[in-house]
């Protein structure tokens, strides 16, 4: 089981490419889990189409323990297995402390052990801001950490953040840094400010995302480009990117 | 009113399960908290705290220093303390700050190790589980890293596992246990842990059998069980006749390699309405012991956590009742129940009730009061009821 934490700014895209990448590793035959670690629950709707699903803290909230692994994981498009951790009321609660309560009823519950997933994503909301947010990346959760950026200044400085945050966990076991995701935006000397980042923070980039109106269309349709648009040069980058990310895990697709 | 205490105590939380379980190897027992008084951790819920010493200190966790996560603070206070006192092991015990601001106190424990150069745990701990669960999984996690691996198994050798004062106070009822033992031509390796060494515990590989007297040794047993292939009994032993039983399982377990749980067989019927109200474990055993002196075995009520290991100890005529309406429910046909004192008021007021008071939920307040368990004789602790 190969367990990836996806990070970046907020807005960068994060969700949009964890999904399309579940989705072209669900088509290659993997079973694919993808957790949506954000209070917004809004990681995985391109793959169950669903308005709404329940999310994990608002079944142990509504039901305390009294419900089952079903209840919290919804099959998607080519039966990718779709999570929304959830969140508190907006303006309320903690937010982080979420993410590590949905996290720990996830395990207890055996999502692992009865689903077995080949690959599990946790889409992770925005930056590491606090210990709840690092909860994806801590020991028996993600292995590796891919960080999104595109060449906006913005998201340059929240990858530097991120990729701190792994360097000041290494004596703890958490997960080691996989690479960077560039998600252009075509911004003036983009794939040089995002090569430059790689080289500060010892990474590297391990695949590019053109922006395209073909995602976008997708989203209109709330579907992932695979789905959507399965044909397109958009969905062969997504295709790409994700045996390139199974590469830099050392697995062959 | 449910998840709501209007009349009767609370358990000892999992952080006094932590201390108790860890009090006597020569470890730093650290609470990740504010302030800097630690009774509520020792002496409220501690009985040893004013006769033998131990290291248990609170970190003094600030406002700032949740707030800023500032881990350094603590890893820097628990080395220099190390660096002083020289424990044999730290531990790091959670409370409900550090687990709201998600302290990762594993890894914060996996830093100092590295450091520190001794043996340290974390544990994540909150406040707000009973002391089940934080003594369990303390003496669980001494089982996985401390134990020699390579262990000899010997013959007529027992652990005794889930030994702490919050079952089973200071007065004796550990002593005898191990007594009963030892006069049966047991050899005792280790007493998880009261009155053993961290080498003692060590050594729990060599145990030929291991005899688990609260559900806080269950985890541990069945830890021991998968590592060492170690058989394990459950059953507290308490009236002869139930001992009896108890050291006879521990014989046929040695013999054959299989668990066994001693109460397993002597279930309460439907209809009766005599009542048990309390830890998993040690109420089983004693309903036990009452079924074969007089035939009628009473109903347990266990007021704790339902740890997944107890799923198979408790019976189908048991209940699992943590809240206060729950356990009122569940005893309200009651003719007679045996039960810590400060569970009265909330007992059909008809019923006859007969104190068996319990450290971890009534403290000191009836500590003479507790017996000494291999001491207990049904009949005369049922007295004039007729049952």
């Amino acid at each position: 089981m190969i367990k990836l934490a996806i990070y970046g700014k907020g807005g960068i895209g994060k969700s949009t490419t964890v999904s399309n990448l579940a989705a072209a590793l669900a088509e290659k035959g993997l079973k694919v889990m993808q957790i949506g670690c954000d209070p917004k629950a809004d990681s995985t709707g391109s793959l169950h189409h669903l308005d709404r699903v329940d999310t994990v803290l608002e079944l142990v909230k509504e039901r305390k323990n009294d419900f089952e692994l079903e209840d919290m994981v919804h099959e998607g498009y080519k039966g990718v297995l779709c999570v929304e951790a959830g969140g508190p009321t907006p303006g309320m609660g903690c937010a982080g402390r979420g993410i590590i309560a949905a996290l720990e009823k996830l395990a207890e519950k055996g999502a692992y052990e009865k689903y077995k997933p080949d690959v599990v994503f946790y889409d992770v909301l925005g930056d590491v801001v606090c210990g709840g947010f690092s909860m994806p990346m801590r020991g028996g959760y993600a292995d590796k950490v891919f960080i999104i950026t595109s060449g906006e200044n913005m998201a340059i400085h929240a990858a530097a953040n991120i990729a701190m945050a792994v360097e000041n966990f290494k004596g703890r076991g958490y997960a080691q840094l996989g690479g960077i995701i560039l998600n252009c935006r075509d911004v003036k000397n983009e794939a040089e400010k995002v090569e430059e980042l790689a080289e500060d923070i010892n990474s590297k980039i391990v695949g590019r995302l053109s922006r395209s109106e073909t995602v976008q269309a997708a989203e209109d349709l709330n579907m992932t480009v695979l789905e959507a648009f399965p044909d397109s040069e958009m969905a062969g980058e997504y295709r790409l990117l994700a045996t390139k990310i199974m590469a830099e895990c050392g697995v062959e697709i | 009113m449910r998840q709501a205490r209007t009349v009767i105590s609370t358990y000892s939380a999992d952080t006094f399960g932590v201390c108790s379980a860890l009090y006597e190897l020569g470890g730093m027992v650290v609470m990740h908290d504010a302030s800097g008084c630690n009774s509520t951790y020792t002496t409220h819920d501690e009985p040893r705290w004013y006769n033998s010493d131990s290291l248990v200190f609170i970190s003094g966790l600030t406002e700032m220093d949740a707030i800023m996560g500032n881990d350094d603070k603590l890893k820097d206070d628990v080395i220099s303390a190390v660096e002083e006192l020289k424990p044999k092991f730290v531990a790091i015990a959670g409370t409900p700050i550090p687990m709201m601001n998600g302290c990762d106190l594993e890894a914060v424990a996996m830093e100092i190790e590295a450091e520190a150069g001794l043996p340290c745990f974390g544990f994540q701990t909150n406040g707000m589980q009973s002391y089940l669960v934080g003594a369990s999984e303390a003496l669980c996690e001494f089982a996985r890293r401390l134990t020699d691996k390579d262990a000899k198994k010997r013959q007529r050798a027992v652990n005794v596992l889930g030994a702490t004062p919050l079952d089973f106070s200071i007065n004796g009822s550990v002593e005898s246990i191990k007594k009963l033992l030892k006069d049966s031509g047991w050899e005792i390796i280790g007493t998880w842990a009261m009155g053993s060494s961290l080498d003692d515990l060590a050594r729990a590989g060599e145990a030929a059998v291991n005899l688990v007297i609260s559900s806080v040794g269950l985890k541990t047993a069945i830890y021991l069980n998968q590592t060492f292939g170690t058989p394990y009994v459950v059953g507290t032993p308490n009236d002869k006749c139930f001992s009896e039983m108890v050291l006879r399982d521990l014989e046929l377990a040695e013999n054959d390699g299989k668990s066994r749980i001693s109460f397993s067989n002597l279930e309460a019927s439907a209809e009766t309405r005599i009542y048990i109200v309390g830890e998993g474990v040690t109420s089983r055993s004693l309903a036990a012991a009452i079924g074969i002196k007089s035939g009628i075995v009473p109903k347990v009520v266990h007021t704790l956590e339902g740890l997944p290991e107890l799923s198979g100890v408790l019976s189908k005529m048991d209940n699992q009742a943590m809240e206060e309406e729950e356990i009122q429910k569940a005893a309200s046909d009651a003719q007679i129940v045996i039960a810590d004192p400060l569970y009265r008021p909330i007992l059909p007021g008809n019923c006859r009730f007969i104190a068996l008071p319990h450290e971890a939920f009534s403290g000191r307040m009836f500590r003479k009061d507790i017996p000494d368990f291999t001491k207990i004789d049904v009949e005369k602790m049922l007295g004039q009821y007729e049952i």
